[in-house]
């Protein structure tokens, strides 16, 4: 199938193949003006796989993607086995269920290209802990119970482990802050602050 | 072997009662009445005795969720799996003249591309064709280029419009208006009204809120020709999917396993195959090869349901004293192409004569279904809103009114318990009367329920010779703790700690189970995985009684990981060791003395006015709310904190917006409709009233969401003086009344 993709479009590929990583900003510009031209003339493909190593959570991992794949879906569709813990709910940057973070930073897996990714060190909340050997902010949401279905708690696991290392004694209000780029819809937020509270506490005691 | 009929001595008959129970149909709730045992063995005896029950549990699937780990329909991903998309219809009212897919088709990577069996597209949205691809971005790629020619037809998308008599009509032939019902006296209304001392008339307009499951709708349908089929679902009713994708499929139903390990929210959306189970079966079949469709999040927000809005035109009459004398009240039911929902006023109160007439108001929008306490939102809103009105033309103290028309002693109870917490003595009673811009005020509400269960399922509990414990039900944990208090229920029978057992849920080929509406989930399920327990626990109480010395096996108790009787005592172990080597199994059965219906619920809110900007911002919420025997205090708080929490949405923040000219949804994502999210959180007390001593399990997630809004809208009044009477309470609104020193309805 990969193939097919290739033998359909060998000359976008050879320019991939040409610009290496380096040239995923240039190959983005090809993308749009492909896209433009694409529907001047008559629909054709956009694809043309590109191979590249993302580091995740400490291991590297080889998966084909096009360039015009995001992180989130390079994780959860093209990595085999799959990185299924962020979560893929509004996939334009609005929801914070696919926070991931990139060197340490939080961000949205939704808004970020795959190839952007490469060299960068990737942890997903798979990254944090197991649930045998979870972290602290893991163990105080399940002491907590800062969470109902469960769908958006990657997201604020791994974006107040983050601020954590950042902040490690924070106020009620500065948690609030930091997890205003993450929704809920079950309606856990006062229970996420507690168990962000309780997980600051443990980890300074 | 042949099976030979034995003459069976007959039992004699046990004690019979008739009793109604709800039952679920597609989200929906309807009443049946059926017949059970007046007393069908031991019960869960009182409220504070229990050892794990009515404590505060950490739910078992915590650890899975918290490091995504947990499986979820949305994280399947299967060998050759296509992935698949839906071409939706631009207009609010068409019909597909010509669907070209020649160029999609040829796009590399696109596997198959079928129409959706629609004649008539008659909302913005609706459903064109269905595409499956290797990977998502092919699939988006066949969807644009698909190229559909449309007749369009005129459409109508607001209630005023739609309610003219030259209004495009939505479905030909048919008045955008149907008559639902009336109920009472119109003319002996009107006379009561004449012996009001105060008489209140106004129109109160509920907006479309969105389930918005973060988890959003669809499945995976697993069929690579042959004889069977897997459909991984997010659904709320495991059972509510094989039939309809049988059918599709050409399989029986018994062929086609249903799975939902973990779901990512549901509150009323997501029932039953549906239209995108229906396309995604379609092209599995076509392709022979899995098939995943998960609507997209704008799919989501204008296929995947949402609640009914409402227009409630209500007229009061009230004496000085506090009795409400009369009611008219006139309900439009605002549900797109759908009959909509709503409860019929006066909702929970006495009001002396009443009147009501009840119609759906059709438009070109998608149907709402069921959310959360289905039309009780918008009815409590109105009323609510309505009682406050009275009480403040007649200076009455809002709690003291409430108190003089609910007969309920329950309700006097937990007033006075939310008054309290919430600090109510502080309140001014003048509204607006605070001084500076920012300006403080409380509101209350009060709210109820059904919340009980019915006889569907079938609970087996197995203990095996090593010691370890099961119970398997093919019940659906949506994030309310149902796999958690499976556990409980078990592990407090047989006197083990949680870890001892291990549940089997979100299967079709366990035991049936109801699907998840209603609120009648506990309910059902508990009593009979009590059942199942009591039935384990007694036989394997035979098996070990000659280890005892022969006690009576009801005499042999179960504790502390411990089976003793007659000063002698085995461990879990040892007793278990003298199980035959299958282990034991018993099969739980329903039983309607274990359960009950009926709760209670008040809320109490305290909102501040900035009175310069019109920002309304939540200081704090007091729920106080019985349910019977509370299984677990730390979820049955969550449950309470997220009714609070989405009804601070309804109030204050959610709301579709149509566009009258395009027909079309305009903020279909989380970047225009806005969600409650971290900033906004008031400080939130759930209370779980511990006066109800009843011994049975009653469901409580819907009734948690009635009140709020009620509590929330009359706060606002108390602290700035506008009455907002449409949702949800904007600043723009609140300016408009502080300007205009009018009760604002902009309809």
């Amino acid at each position: 199938m990969t193939k097919s993709r290739e033998d359909h479009n060998p000359g976008r590929r050879k320019f991939l193949k040409g610009v290496g990583i380096a040239g995923a900003g240039a190959a983005i510009a090809d993308h749009l003006w492909t896209e433009a031209e694409a529907q001047e003339k008559q629909p054709t493909t956009l694809s043309g796989n590109v191979k590249i190593t993302l580091d995740v959570n400490g291991s590297p991992r080889d998966v084909q993607v096009e360039p015009r794949t995001t992180l989130l879906n390079a994780l959860r569709n093209h990595l085999e086995p799959a990185v299924t813990g962020p979560k893929l709910v509004c996939d334009v940057g609005t929801c914070g269920a696919c926070t991931v973070l990139l060197d340490g930073k939080p961000a949205y897996s939704c808004l970020v290209l795959a190839v952007d990714a490469v060299n960068r060190k990737i942890t997903t909340v798979e990254g944090f802990g197991s649930p045998e050997s979870p972290n602290a902010v893991q163990a105080a949401f399940v002491e907590h119970d800062a969470l109902m279905c469960g769908f958006c708690t990657p997201g604020f696991v791994t974006t107040i482990s983050a601020y954590l290392k950042k902040n490690p004694n924070p106020s009620l209000d500065e948690v609030r802050e930091a997890c205003k780029g993450n929704f809920c819809r079950c309606g856990t937020y006062p229970r996420v602050f507690e168990a962000a509270l309780a997980a600051a506490k443990a980890t300074a005691g | 072997m042949q099976q030979q009929q034995q003459p069976q001595a007959q039992p004699s008959p046990k004690p019979k009662k008739k009793i109604r129970v709800p039952k679920v149909v597609n989200g929906v709730e309807q009443m049946v009445e059926i017949e059970v045992d007046a007393d069908a063995g031991p019960g869960w005896g009182p409220n504070d005795k229990h050892t794990l029950l009515n404590h505060r549990v950490t739910r078992v699937d915590g650890p899975l969720k918290v490091t995504g780990t947990a499986r979820y329909t949305y994280d399947q991903r299967l060998p050759g799996m296509l992935y698949a998309r839906i071409l939706r219809c631009p207009h609010a009212h068409a019909r597909v003249t010509n669907l070209d897919t020649d160029a999609a088709s040829k796009i590399p990577g696109v596997k198959a591309i079928i129409q959706a069996p629609l004649t008539e597209l008659r909302f913005a949205g609706a459903p064109v064709a269905a595409v499956a691809a290797t990977t998502p971005e092919i699939a988006g790629d066949a969807l644009r280029a698909i190229k559909v020619n449309y007749e369009v037809l005129p459409h109508v998308v607001h209630a005023p419009a739609a309610i003219r008599p030259d209004a495009p009509k939505v479905v030909a032939e048919e008045n955008n208006l149907q008559e639902k019902g009336k109920n009472g006296d119109p003319q002996k209304a009107e006379a009561a009204f004449a012996t009001a001392d105060a008489i209140v008339e106004g129109e109160y307009i509920s907006q479309r809120v969105h389930h918005a499951c973060l988890e959003t709708h669809g499945m995976v349908v697993d069929y690579r020709g042959g004889d069977t089929a897997t459909i991984y679902a997010s659904t709320q009713g495991t059972f509510t999917i094989a039939a309809d994708a049988a059918k599709e499929l050409g399989l029986t139903e018994s062929a086609v396993t249903v799975s939902v390990e973990h779901m990512g929210g549901g509150f009323g959306s997501k029932f039953g195959l549906g239209l995108e189970g229906l396309l995604a079966c379609r092209l599995s079949k076509q392709t022979s090869s899995p098939v995943k469709l998960m609507f997209t999040r704008y799919d989501e927000f204008v296929m995947a349901g949402n609640r009914s809005g409402s227009w409630q035109k209500l007229k009061a009459g009230v004496k000085k004293d506090g009795t409400i004398v009369a009611l008219n009240a006139r309900q439009y039911r605002l549900g797109g192409l759908g009959p909509g929902s709503q409860a019929g006023q006066p909702y929970i109160y006495r009001m002396g004569d009443t009147y009501r007439e009840v119609y759906a108001l059709h438009t070109n929008e998608d149907s709402s279904i069921a959310m959360r306490a289905p039309g009780h939102p918008q009815a409590s809103f109105a009323v609510e809103s309505l009682m406050d009105e009275l009480a403040y033309k007649i200076k009455m103290d809002p709690v003291e009114f409430r108190k003089k028309n609910l007969r309920d002693e329950v309700y006097h109870r937990q007033l006075e318990r939310g008054a309290q917490e919430i600090g109510w003595s502080k309140r001014n009673p003048i509204a607006g009367g605070n001084a500076g811009p920012l300006k403080r005020g409380m509101g209350c509400a009060v709210g109820t329920w059904g919340g009980g269960g019915n006889n569907q399922c079938k609970v087996a509990v197995t203990i095996s010779r090593d010691g370890s414990v099961g119970v398997a039900v093919g019940t659906q944990d949506l994030g309310t703790g149902t796999r958690t208090y499976t556990r409980l229920i078990v592990a407090e029978e047989l006197g083990l700690t949680i870890r001892d057992v291990k549940e089997r849920i979100g299967n079709s080929k366990l035991g049936a189970a109801n699907p998840s509406g209603g609120s009648t989930t506990a309910a059902s399920l508990s009593p009979s995985v009590k059942d199942g327990a009591i039935k384990a626990r007694m036989m394997m109480a035979e098996r070990v009684a000659p280890l005892l010395g022969n006690p009576k096996p009801e005499e042999i108790v179960f504790a502390g990981g411990n089976v003793s009787a007659n000063g002698k005592s085995l461990s879990w172990k040892q007793a278990t060791a003298s199980l035959p080597a299958a282990g034991i199994t018993s099969h739980g059965e329903w039983r309607a003395d274990l359960q009950s219906r009926g709760i209670h619920g008040v809320c109490f809110a305290e909102v501040e006015v900035d009175v310069e900007t019109g920002h309304v911002k939540p200081i704090k919420m007091v729920h106080v709310q019985d349910g019977g025997l509370p299984l677990n205090r730390l979820t049955m708080e969550s449950q309470i904190n997220g009714g609070m929490i989405q009804s601070l949405g309804m109030a204050l923040w959610e709301g579709r917006v149509m566009d009258a000219h395009l027909g079309m949804m305009l903020n279909p994502g989380f970047g225009d409709y806005k969600l409650p999210g971290s900033l906004e959180m008031p400080e939130m007390v759930p209370i779980i009233d511990d006066g109800d001593k009843r011994e049975a399990v009653i469901g409580i997630a819907e009734g948690c969401i009635i009140p709020a809004v009620g509590a929330l809208v009359n706060a606002v009044f108390n602290a700035c003086g506008v009455r907002v009477r449409e949702l949800p309470v904007t600043p723009d609104k609140i300016l408009m009344g502080l300007s205009k020193g009018t009760q604002i309805t902009q309809i």
